[in-house]
């Protein structure tokens, strides 16, 4: 998976995680249903843990020279 | 051509001046010219002519509108670069390459004009200014790779962040080469098939001269017209450039810069924790909700069902009383009597009151 997969992912994570929660405090809110959800929303949380703490940033020093018009 | 007469030599008028622009060039390849500016003009938008003057003389100038870096005005003390030549009428002059203000009140002067020209043309306007991605996944970074403003800027977005592709073009940040080496660079980001989320311009703190590069127009000019957005950290928190006013977000710093670019991790994992904790009060109400709920039903349940005996026990004591209304030994014992046999004249029938059984003969029988 690229670098940049992988930060996007982050973004969508947290996306994802705001969008668990909101449920929570929804019309649609079902005893029933909130463990379940509570469940994912830690285990994303989780996730999105160990993305920001493995994930490295890509440093590349581009090869073209701005010494002079090419 | 030259031709030898009584050991002087003797050229033609186009041979002359060739050498002595030869002789010139020989002898001042480049030089640099302080002085006063007198009799600015720009011909046909192209064309710029002046004198550079003092007290004790004055030369002409001649340079092309795209080689003006800077606001130019007369009484403006300037420094030039040029080539001295000698022009084919005969009229000494400077060709310029480059012109900067010198000393502080010009310079500040130059600046003042520039800032208000662009002020003019609205490109600090907030309304253009655009909102930098967070966090961005592709940053595209101009700086020099040897600075400290860049080693700061790229160690805080690593402690802060991970998962970005950081392209970086290193230029010169100071000098007369760097404007040009920075509009290339964002030229180069600006031409790629796939953009970069934000343009950051990096550089530490220097001296105001050091820091001139950032006030170049051309250069100001390619940072508003970016595709990309762009992010410009230059200096110390006192430092303000043009290239600041422009660009759609200003830091204070290069390290401000990177704080700027990229949320931090710790902050972000605590949020989410922060997200989850506060799911749990709501599961809670919730239940306390559900479980009221219920004993609200129970006892419903339990007040019909309650009712519903009561209802039947009464029904049953109705009943009750009723069958005892009708219990023959109750109507005996009010004083009726019950007679038992055929009632015919001559027959015998017995005869029963609550307390006493009585047999009797028939002796007359009456309708009523």
């Amino acid at each position: 998976m690229s670098t940049k997969n992988k930060s996007q992912t982050i973004t969508e994570k947290t996306d994802q995680l705001r969008e668990l929660v909101a449920w929570f405090d929804g019309d649609d809110f079902l005893l029933e249903e909130a463990m379940q959800r509570f469940e994912s929303a830690q285990k994303l949380a989780e996730e999105i843990e160990a993305d920001l703490k493995n994930l490295k940033n890509e440093i590349t020093i581009v090869s073209q020279k701005f010494d002079e018009d090419v | 051509m030259a031709s030898q007469n009584n050991s002087v030599v003797r050229f033609s008028v186009s041979d002359f001046i060739a050498l002595t622009n030869q002789t010139l060039e020989y002898a001042y390849p480049s030089v640099e010219v302080e002085g006063e500016v007198g009799s600015f003009k720009v011909n046909q938008g192209k064309f710029v002519f002046f004198d550079v003057k003092d007290a004790g003389g004055s030369v002409g100038c001649f340079m092309t509108v795209w080689q003006l870096r800077v606001p130019i005005e007369d009484g403006m003390k300037v420094i030039v670069t040029a080539t001295p030549k000698l022009t084919p009428w005969g009229k000494f002059s400077l060709t310029v390459r480059t012109i900067r203000p010198s000393g502080e009140g010009a310079i500040k002067k130059s600046l003042e004009m520039l800032q208000a020209k662009l002020e003019k043309e609205g490109l600090f306007a907030d309304e253009r200014k655009r909102v930098l991605p967070l966090p961005p996944n592709r940053v595209a970074v101009i700086s020099s790779t040897q600075s400290a403003g860049y080693a700061d800027f790229i160690k805080i977005i690593n402690d802060r962040w991970g998962g970005i592709q950081i392209d970086v073009a290193h230029v010169q940040v100071q000098g007369a080469a760097a404007p040009d080496q920075i509009i290339r660079a964002l030229q180069y980001f600006n031409s790629q098939q796939e953009l970069p989320d934000v343009i950051a311009i990096i550089r530490g703190g220097g001296s105001s001269d050091d820091l001139s590069a950032f006030n170049d127009e051309p250069l100001v000019r390619e940072i508003a017209s970016s595709r990309v957005p762009t992010l410009v950290g230059i200096g110390h928190e006192i430092d303000t450039s043009l290239a600041d006013m422009v660009a759609d977000r200003r830091a204070a710093t290069p390290s401000n810069a990177a704080q700027i670019l990229v949320p931090d991790a710790t902050d972000v994992r605590r949020a989410n924790r922060q997200l989850l904790k506060g799911v749990v009060p709501n599961i809670f109400r919730m239940i306390e909700s559900q479980r009221r709920e219920a004993r609200m039903q129970l006892s419903l349940m339990l007040r019909i069902t309650s009712e519903n005996i009561e209802q039947q026990v009464n029904q049953l004591e109705h009943t009750r009383r009723l069958m005892n209304e009708l219990d023959p030994s109750t109507v005996l014992s009010r004083g009726y009597a019950l007679i038992r046999g055929d009632l015919n004249v001559g027959s015998m029938i017995e005869i029963e009151k609550h307390d006493i059984l009585v047999k009797a003969e028939v002796k007359h029988v009456n309708k009523k």
